[in-house]
C-alpha cells in the first residue's frame, strides 16, 4: 500500500460518485454519469478521470471503498439468476408461503412479489431432522442425486438448499453440499447453514435464495471491475460495504453477496456518524433527501441502529413500519434505514376530499419538475422551492441546468393555490411544510419503534435536498441542531471512506439457560470467534487491530422474540447466571419491566461479531469550490415574516457566525438558515452547523 | 364556509393524528412480548374526541374497524362525567361494548386545561382470559360464562391511582398473569405516547382550533367515503352462504345472510335473515359484524380514506337482535372470528353483484384454528394454538394469491422451527395442494394442507375448520373451490376421516391432516389461456387430468396440444352451455323452512 489517497466510489441508477481523500483532509469530487449497461466501465473511466483532476496517479491510491447497488437492482429487476431450490419433504413452498403477511390493508388488488425461484425449480427430498437435531428420517442420496439431475436439466445457473431443522443439525446439508460438487460442479451453489444457521425455515430459506439468486452477477461484477482497475494499474484493495455499514473485501463480497444488498445507503450513515463525532455530536438522526426518496437513520452513542432482517427488491417505499411482506425477506444486519417517498420531485396534488397531499408520486429526473421544463406539468417540491426563492433560477449545479420560474410559478397557481384558495406563495410554503410532516412521520416512527427521543440528537443532513429542508425536519423533530456535511450531494461516496472493516457471525443454539450446558455453549461461541478472526487475519488485521466482540439472542421461555445482550469474556457454568441477569436487565431497560428469577431464561442465538480497525482517515478541510454566484434575493418565509432579502452565501462565507436568513450554494446542493438560525462552519470537519 | 378552514393546518393536523394513532400501535409491538399481538397484529391503536368519535386509527387489524366507538361509548355511559384526569378505563365484556372476552380495551381520558379533549384508545387480543379452555378461544363452549372473565366498564385507574382491587383479579383469573399484565402495560404505554403528543398539539393550536380540526377530519373522512360510494351503481342486491355448523349442534348449517341497499351517497349492509344466535361460540356482537360490513365495503372503495367516525357515517349497518350477527345473553362468542371471516365471504358476494369488476371469489374462507393441548414428557402443560389460511379466491383481473393472509385479519404464520422447539407437536407438511382451487378464466389461489404429528404421550386436539360442506363460491363463470378436508392418519391403514369442528383425544404419533378449502374461481375456465394453464402444469399446480377436466387444455409432456383443446373445449363447452352467472355453488344450498 505506497499510496496515500483513500477512493470512495457510490453509484447511483444516474450518476456515480466519486470522491478522494488524501494526506491533510484534502478533498476531490467527481461525479460522472453511471454506465448502466457495466457499472464497472464508469467507476474505472470515472476514477481516471478525478485522479487526473487532483493530479495523481494509480500509483497514490491506499484504498476503494465501493457501495454498490449491483445487488439490489439485480433483485428489483429480477435480472438475478436462475436458481433451483432443494428442500424437505413436504416443504416445497416454504419461499413462497413466507410468513403469509401483507404490507397492505383493505386492497384486494395486492400482489405478492412473486417468489425467486418458481415452483417448478423448487424440489423436495425425502429427510428429516426434529427441533434437537436427532435424524428422524436419513437423506435419501438416491432421491437427491435425481433432484440434483433434474435441477441441472432445467438449466439453473445456482442451488441453494434450505431443510427444516437444519440449524439444529447440518449434516443433511453438508451432504447434499458434497453431493452438489460432485453432480454439478458447474453449478453455484449455496447450502442455508453456511449462510444463516438460525432458527426460522421462512427467513433462512429466503436469504439462502437472495444468495444464490445474486450471486453470479455480483461475482461477474466484481470480476469485472477488478479486471478494468487492474488494466488502469490501480491494485490497491478493493472492499464493499455491507448493509450492516461494515466493510468487506470483494473475494467475500463475492463469495456471501446477500451482505451488500443495502450497500449504497449504508455509506452516508457511516460518514455521519464518523463526522458528527469531532463536532460533539454521539447521536444524530441522519437524513438523506434526495430527488424521489429521503431515508433516515439514527445513531445512538456513536452506533447506527441495526435492523436484523430486511425487506428486498419490493416497491422502494414503505407504507408504514407495521406491515411487512413487501419484498423479499433477507436476515443479515443491516443499518435500520427507515425510507418515505418524499424528494424533490414529489407531485403536489389535491385530493377528493380537498385537502393537499405530497407524492408519493414523484415526477422524477424525467419529466422532472415544471421548472426542469422537460415537459413535467405537474407542480412538484422543487417548484416550491423555486418559487419561494430558496433556489436559484440560474440552477444547480453552477448552472449546469436553469429552472424556469415562471413556468413553476403558473402551474402551482392554477394546480395548487387556486383550488385550495390560496396565495401562490402559501400554497408553495404549505406544500414544503406538508412534505416535511410525511418525512417526520416515518422517521418518528424508527425513534418510536426504538423507544428513542430524537430531540437531543442533532440531525445530519445530506443529499441533493437534505441540508434544504433540514432546519424544518429538525424543527419539526423537536431537534435544535442541524449539521450538513461537506459535499452533501456525494456524501454518501464520502461517508465510504470512514467505513471499517465488519463481519457477523451466528449460531442458533436454543437452551435453557438454567439447564444449559455451559460448555457447550463456549465450544458454540469460540468456533464463531475462530470464524471470525480468520476472516480477520486474511484480510490482514491482526492484535490490537482486531476487535471480536460476542454477544447472545436471549429471551423468556414462551417469549416469541429475542433481545440481544453483550457479553465479555469465555463463558462457564458459574457465568450462565450472570448471562440471565444482562438479559434481565436488557428486558427491564426495553420493556421497562423484568420477570422474577424464577422465570427460565432461554438462549436463542450466539452472535460474534469481528472488526477490523484501519488508521483513521483525516478529516476533509473545508471545500474550497464555490459556485461563485454571490448576491441575494428575495425569499419567503411564511405569512408572518413574508418576504426578505436573503443573503446567497458559499460555505467558505461561514468561517464567523452568521445570523439567518441566507442560503449556501454549492456545487451539488443548496442550503437553508431561515431567520433566526444562526449558522457556522466547522474548521475539522467542514460541515456547517445550524443551531 | 370552506369544508377545510386551512388546507395546510388541517393536513399538518391530519398527519400528526394519523402518527399519534401509528405511534401507538408501534409502542405495543415494541413492548408487548405475546406472539398474538407481535406476530398476529390482534391488536389496534385510536385516538377518539371528547366525545367518544373516533378521529384516527392505528393500520393493524381490520376486524377491529368500528369497534372502538361501542366500546368507548358504552364506558362513557357508565361513567359519564364522574371521568377525571388521570383515569384509565377498561372493559372486555361483549355485552358492555366489548368484541369477545380475549379483546381488553383501554381508554386514557385527554385532559386540556381542564377540558376533555379526546380518549387514547388500544384493544389487545390477550393470550388467556381464563375460562373453561386455555387460551379462551374455544369454539365449544355454549355461553359466555364458560368464557372467562367479563370486565365490565371499570376504571382500571382512578386519578393515576390504581385500581388494586382489579388487578388482583384479572391476576387471579388469567392462566399467564405475568404475560396479561405486562400486555396491559404495553396499551398504557401506547396512552400515554399519545396523550403527550397530542398535548403538544393542542399547546401549538389551542383548543378551539384543535376542536374544529377534529371536526374538519371526521367530515373531510364522510366526504371522502360519499364520494367514493357515489361512484358505485345504486341498487339492492343479497347474497347468502352458510357456515358448515357451529361445532355443537354437528352438521346443523348456519345461514349468513346480507342485503346491500346503495343509493347515492349511502350504503346499507342488513343481515336480516341470518341465522338465529347459535349453541356454540361464534356469535358475533353487533360491533363485530359491523367491522366486517365496514371492511368489505372499505374493499370496493377507491382512494386512501382516514378511518374515522366519518367514514361510519355514510355507511348503515343493521343487524336484528337475537342473531348470529347481534347476539344476545349468554350467547358464546369467544370463536366469532370465524363468523367474521365467512362475513366477509358473503358480504363480497353481494357486493360482487353490485361492483363486478372490483371484488374477488370466494377465499379459503379464513382461519382454521388448531390446539393442541395437554402435558408433556415433564408433566408440565402445554398449549399449542394455531390459526391458519391463506388463499385468496380468483381476481376479476387476476388469479387469487396463494399463501397470503385473508383480507380481513392480517395474520402471520408462526416458524414450522420455531413451532417445533416448543411444542411436541411436529409439522410434517406445509405446502400447496394441485387441483383445489376453483378454475376460470383466473383461477383461485392454491390452498395448502398441513400436517401435525403429535409427539406428547397423549392430548387433546382441538379443530375449528369451516367450508368442509359448502364449497368457496366462483364469480361471473369461475368453477367452485374444493372442499376443505380434515383427517387423522392420512395414508395409512388407520386413516379417517373427521368433522370440520371437533374435539378429541389423541395418542404420540398420531397425524392430522387439515387441506383448506380452495377458494373460488372467476370467469370462465374454457377461456383461460391454454399457456397459463401450462404454467400451472409446470408448477404442479394444476395436474394433466385437471387441465383436461376443468379447463379443457389437452397437455401432454409439458407441451400444449392446440387441435386437442380446441376440440375438448368445444365438446365441454356444447355440454355445459353458457358459463353458469353470476355465481357457481358446487354445492345445494339449504331450503329455508319459512322460506325467508
Amino acid at each position: 500500500m505506497s499510496g496515500e489517497w483513500r477512493i470512495g466510489v457510490d453509484i447511483g441508477g444516474t450518476f456515480t460518485d466519486i470522491v478522494l481523500l488524501g494526506p491533510e483532509g484534502r478533498l476531490s469530487v467527481r461525479k460522472v454519469s453511471s454506465s448502466v449497461d457495466d457499472y464497472a466501465r464508469a467507476i474505472v473511466e470515472g476514477l481516471a478521470v478525478a485522479l487526473d483532476e487532483a493530479g495523481l496517479t494509480a500509483a497514490d491510491v491506499a484504498d476503494i471503498r465501493h457501495g454498490a447497488t449491483v445487488a439490489s437492482n439485480a433483485i428489483l429487476e429480477r435480472k438475478g439468476a436462475r436458481v433451483g431450490l432443494i428442500g424437505t419433504v413436504g416443504f416445497r413452498d416454504v419461499l413462497e408461503i413466507r410468513t403469509l403477511r401483507m404490507p397492505r390493508l383493505y386492497d384486494l388488488a395486492w400482489e405478492k412479489p412473486k417468489p425467486l425461484v418458481p415452483r417448478r425449480l423448487r424440489v423436495t427430498v425425502p429427510e428429516r431432522i426434529d427441533a434437537n437435531g436427532a435424524i428422524v428420517t436419513p437423506l435419501d442420496m438416491e432421491a437427491a442425486a435425481v433432484a440434483i439431475d433434474a435441477l441441472v436439466a432445467k438449466g439453473v445457473d445456482a442451488i441453494a438448499v434450505a431443510l427444516i431443522n437444519a440449524y439444529a443439525n447440518p449434516a443433511h446439508e453438508q451432504a447434499l453440499k458434497a453431493l452438489l460438487a460432485e453432480r454439478a460442479p458447474g453449478v453455484a451453489s449455496c447450502i442455508s447453514t453456511d449462510v444463516l444457521p438460525e432458527i426460522r425455515e421462512y427467513e433462512r430459506t429466503s436469504t439462502t435464495v437472495v444468495n444464490c439468486y445474486v450471486l453470479p452477477v455480483v461475482g461477474a461484477y466484481l470480476k469485472s471491475l477488478q479486471a478494468g482497475l487492474s488494466a488502469a494499474k490501480v491494485d490497491a484493495p478493493l472492499s464493499l460495504m455491507q448493509s450492516s455499514g461494515g466493510l468487506t473485501p470483494a473475494d467475500a463480497a463475492a463469495r456471501l453477496p446477500v451482505h451488500i444488498i443495502e450497500s449504497g445507503p449504508a455509506g452516508g450513515v457511516v460518514g455521519a456518524q464518523a463526522l458528527a463525532e469531532p463536532l460533539g455530536e454521539s447521536s444524530i438522526v441522519s437524513f438523506d433527501m434526495g430527488g424521489t426518496t429521503a431515508k433516515a437513520a439514527l445513531v445512538i452513542d456513536g452506533r447506527a441502529e441495526r435492523a436484523e432482517e430486511l425487506q428486498v427488491g419490493g416497491e422502494a417505499i414503505q407504507a408504514s413500519r407495521l406491515l411487512t411482506g413487501q419484498g423479499y425477506s433477507v436476515k443479515t444486519r443491516a443499518i435500520d434505514l427507515a425510507e418515505v417517498g418524499a424528494g424533490g420531485g414529489s407531485i403536489v396534488w389535491i385530493d377528493a376530499g380537498g385537502a393537499m397531499q405530497i407524492g408519493p408520486e414523484s415526477a422524477g429526473a424525467s419529466p422532472g419538475p415544471v421548472a426542469y421544463g422537460m415537459g413535467g406539468d405537474r407542480p412538484t417540491v422543487t417548484d416550491a422551492n423555486l418559487i419561494l426563492g430558496y433556489l436559484n433560477p440560474a440552477g444547480l449545479a453552477g448552472g449546469d441546468r436553469p429552472l424556469d420560474l415562471e413556468a413553476a410559478r403558473a402551474v402551482f397557481q392554477a394546480k395548487v393555490a387556486d383550488p385550495l384558495g390560496l396565495s401562490l406563495e402559501d400554497a408553495a410554503f404549505g406544500a414544503r411544510r406538508i412534505a416535511v410532516a410525511n418525512m417526520m412521520r416515518t422517521i418518528r416512527a424508527v425513534t418510536v419503534e426504538r423507544g428513542r427521543d430524537p430531540r437531543s440528537a442533532a440531525l445530519f443532513a445530506f443529499g441533493g435536498n437534505g441540508p434544504l429542508f433540514g432546519w424544518d425536519m429538525a424543527m419539526a423533530l423537536g431537534m435544535n441542531r442541524v449539521i450538513a456535511p461537506p459535499a452533501p450531494g456525494l456524501f454518501s461516496a464520502f461517508g465510504l471512506i470512514y467505513a471499517e472493516v465488519e463481519h457477523h457471525y451466528g449460531r442458533t443454539l436454543r437452551r435453557v439457560l438454567a439447564n444449559a450446558d455451559a460448555s457447550e455453549i463456549e465450544a458454540a461461541w469460540a468456533a464463531l470467534e475462530t470464524e471470525a478472526i480468520d476472516q480477520l487475519v486474511a484480510e490482514g488485521f491482526s492484535g490490537p487491530t482486531q476487535s471480536v466482540k460476542r454477544t447472545a439472542s436471549l429471551r423468556y421461555k414462551g417469549q416469541t422474540h429475542e433481545l440481544e445482550v453483550d457479553w465479555t469474556g469465555p463463558i462457564s457454568a458459574g457465568k450462565l447466571d450472570a448471562l440471565a441477569e444482562a438479559f434481565g436487565e436488557e428486558h427491564a431497560r426495553v420493556y421497562g419491566h423484568r420477570a422474577g428469577a424464577a422465570e427460565p431464561v432461554e438462549l436463542i442465538t450466539l452472535r460474534v461479531s469481528g472488526r477490523g480497525l484501519g488508521d483513521r482517515p483525516p478529516l476533509a478541510r473545508a471545500s474550497d469550490r464555490s459556485t461563485g454566484t454571490h448576491g441575494a434575493r428575495q425569499a419567503y418565509f411564511g405569512p408572518k415574516l413574508g418576504w426578505l432579502e436573503t443573503p446567497v452565501l458559499s460555505r467558505k462565507d461561514l468561517v464567523s457566525s452568521r445570523k439567518g436568513p441566507f442560503i449556501v450554494e454549492e456545487y451539488d446542493a443548496t442550503c437553508l438558515a431561515p431567520p433566526g438560525v444562526s449558522g457556522e462552519i466547522n474548521d475539522a470537519t467542514g460541515a456547517i452547523v445550524l443551531r | 364556509m370552506p369544508p377545510i378552514s386551512d388546507p395546510v393546518a388541517f393536513e399538518l393536523f391530519k398527519n400528526a393524528l394519523i402518527a399519534i394513532a401509528d405511534e401507538m400501535a408501534l409502542t405495543i409491538t415494541r413492548t408487548t412480548y405475546s406472539g398474538v399481538l407481535k406476530d398476529n397484529m390482534d391488536f389496534s391503536t385510536a385516538f377518539c374526541d371528547g366525545e367518544g368519535r373516533l378521529i384516527a386509527q392505528g393500520l393493524t387489524l381490520p376486524g377491529h374497524l368500528g369497534s372502538l366507538p361501542t366500546a368507548l361509548k358504552s364506558a362513557l355511559d357508565r361513567f359519564g362525567d364522574t371521568i377525571v384526569d388521570g383515569d384509565v378505563l377498561c372493559l372486555n365484556d361483549p355485552y358492555a361494548g366489548g368484541m369477545h372476552l380475549p379483546d381488553i380495551f383501554v381508554f386514557k381520558p385527554i385532559f386540556y386545561e381542564g377540558q376533555r379533549m379526546a380518549f387514547a384508545a388500544t384493544i389487545c387480543h390477550h393470550t388467556d382470559v381464563g375460562g373453561r379452555v386455555a387460551g379462551s378461544n374455544a369454539a365449544d363452549s355454549t355461553e359466555i360464562y364458560q368464557e372467562g372473565l367479563r370486565i365490565p366498564p371499570t376504571k382500571l385507574y382512578s386519578a393515576g391511582q390504581p385500581n388494586e382491587t382489579m388487578f388482583d383479579l384479572l391476576r387471579t383469573n388469567v392462566r399467564l398473569p405475568v404475560q396479561v399484565e405486562a400486555d396491559l402495560r404495553a396499551q398504557l404505554a401506547a396512552c400515554h405516547i399519545a396523550e403527550r403528543q397530542f398535548l403538544e398539539i393542542v399547546e401549538d393550536q389551542g383548543a378551539d382550533q384543535t376542536i374544529t380540526l377534529m371536526d374538519e377530519l371526521i367530515n373531510y373522512s364522510e366526504r371522502l367515503a360519499r364520494a367514493a360510494i357515489s361512484k358505485l351503481p345504486d341498487g339492492e342486491w343479497s347474497f347468502e352462504d352458510w357456515i358448515d355448523d357451529d361445532g355443537v349442534d354437528l352438521g346443523t348449517p348456519i345461514r349468513l345472510f346480507v342485503t346491500f341497499k346503495k343509493s347515492g351517497d349511502r350504503i346499507q349492509a342488513d343481515w336480516t335473515g341470518s341465522n338465529p344466535q347459535v349453541r356454540g361460540a361464534i356469535n358475533n356482537t353487533f360491533s363485530f359484524t359491523q367491522a366486517a360490513s365496514y371492511c368489505a365495503i372499505r374493499c370496493v372503495l377507491d382512494g386512501d380514506i382516514p378511518t374515522n367516525e366519518g367514514f361510519f357515517r355514510a355507511i348503515d349497518v343493521v343487524a336484528p337482535l337475537g342473531t348470529i350477527a347481534n347476539m344476545e345473553l349468554p350467547g358464546a362468542c369467544a370463536a366469532r372470528g370465524l363468523t367474521g371471516f365467512r362475513m366477509i365471504d358473503c358480504a363480497l358476494g353481494a357486493l360482487a353483484m353490485m361492483a363486478p369488476d372490483k371484488v374477488m371469489a370466494a377465499s379459503d374462507g379464513g382461519n382454521t384454528g388448531i390446539s393442541i393441548g395437554g402435558w408433556d414428557a415433564d408433566r408440565k402443560p402445554f398449549v399449542y394454538v394455531d390459526f391458519t389460511c391463506g388463499a385468496w379466491g380468483a381476481r376479476p383481473w387476476a388469479d387469487g394469491l396463494e399463501g397470503n393472509a385473508n383480507i380481513f385479519s392480517n395474520m402471520a404464520s408462526q416458524s414450522v422451527e420455531i413451532t417445533e422447539a416448543e411444542h411436541p407437536v411436529e409439522i410434517l407438511r406445509y405446502e400447496f395442494l394441485a387441483d383445489r382451487a376453483g378454475a376460470g378464466l383466473y383461477r383461485g389461489g392454491a390452498p395448502f394442507a398441513r400436517e401435525y404429528r403429535i409427539t406428547a404421550d397423549t392430548a387433546s386436539l382441538q379443530v375449528r375448520a369451516d367450508r368442509a360442506n359448502f364449497r368457496p363460491y366462483g364469480l361471473y363463470g369461475g368453477g367452485a373451490g374444493h372442499h376443505a378436508r380434515n383427517a387423522l392418519n392420512p395414508g395409512t391403514a388407520n386413516e379417517q376421516d373427521l368433522e370440520p369442528k371437533f374435539t378429541m383425544d389423541v395418542q404420540a404419533g398420531d397425524v392430522l391432516l387439515h387441506e383448506l378449502a380452495g377458494p373460488g374461481g372467476w370467469g370462465d375456465p374454457l377461456e383461460r389461456p391454454p399457456v397459463d394453464v401450462l404454467d400451472d402444469v409446470v408448477d404442479e399446480l394444476v395436474s394433466e387430468a385437471g387441465a383436461r377436466r376443468d379447463y379443457g387444455v389437452v397437455i401432454n409432456g409439458h407441451a400444449i396440444d392446440a387441435a386437442a383443446t380446441n376440440a375438448l373445449r368445444a365438446k365441454l363447452q356444447a355440454k355445459r352451455g353458457p358459463a353458469p352467472t353470476p355465481f357457481t355453488r358446487g354445492d345445494a344450498v339449504p331450503a329455508l323452512e319459512d322460506g325467508a
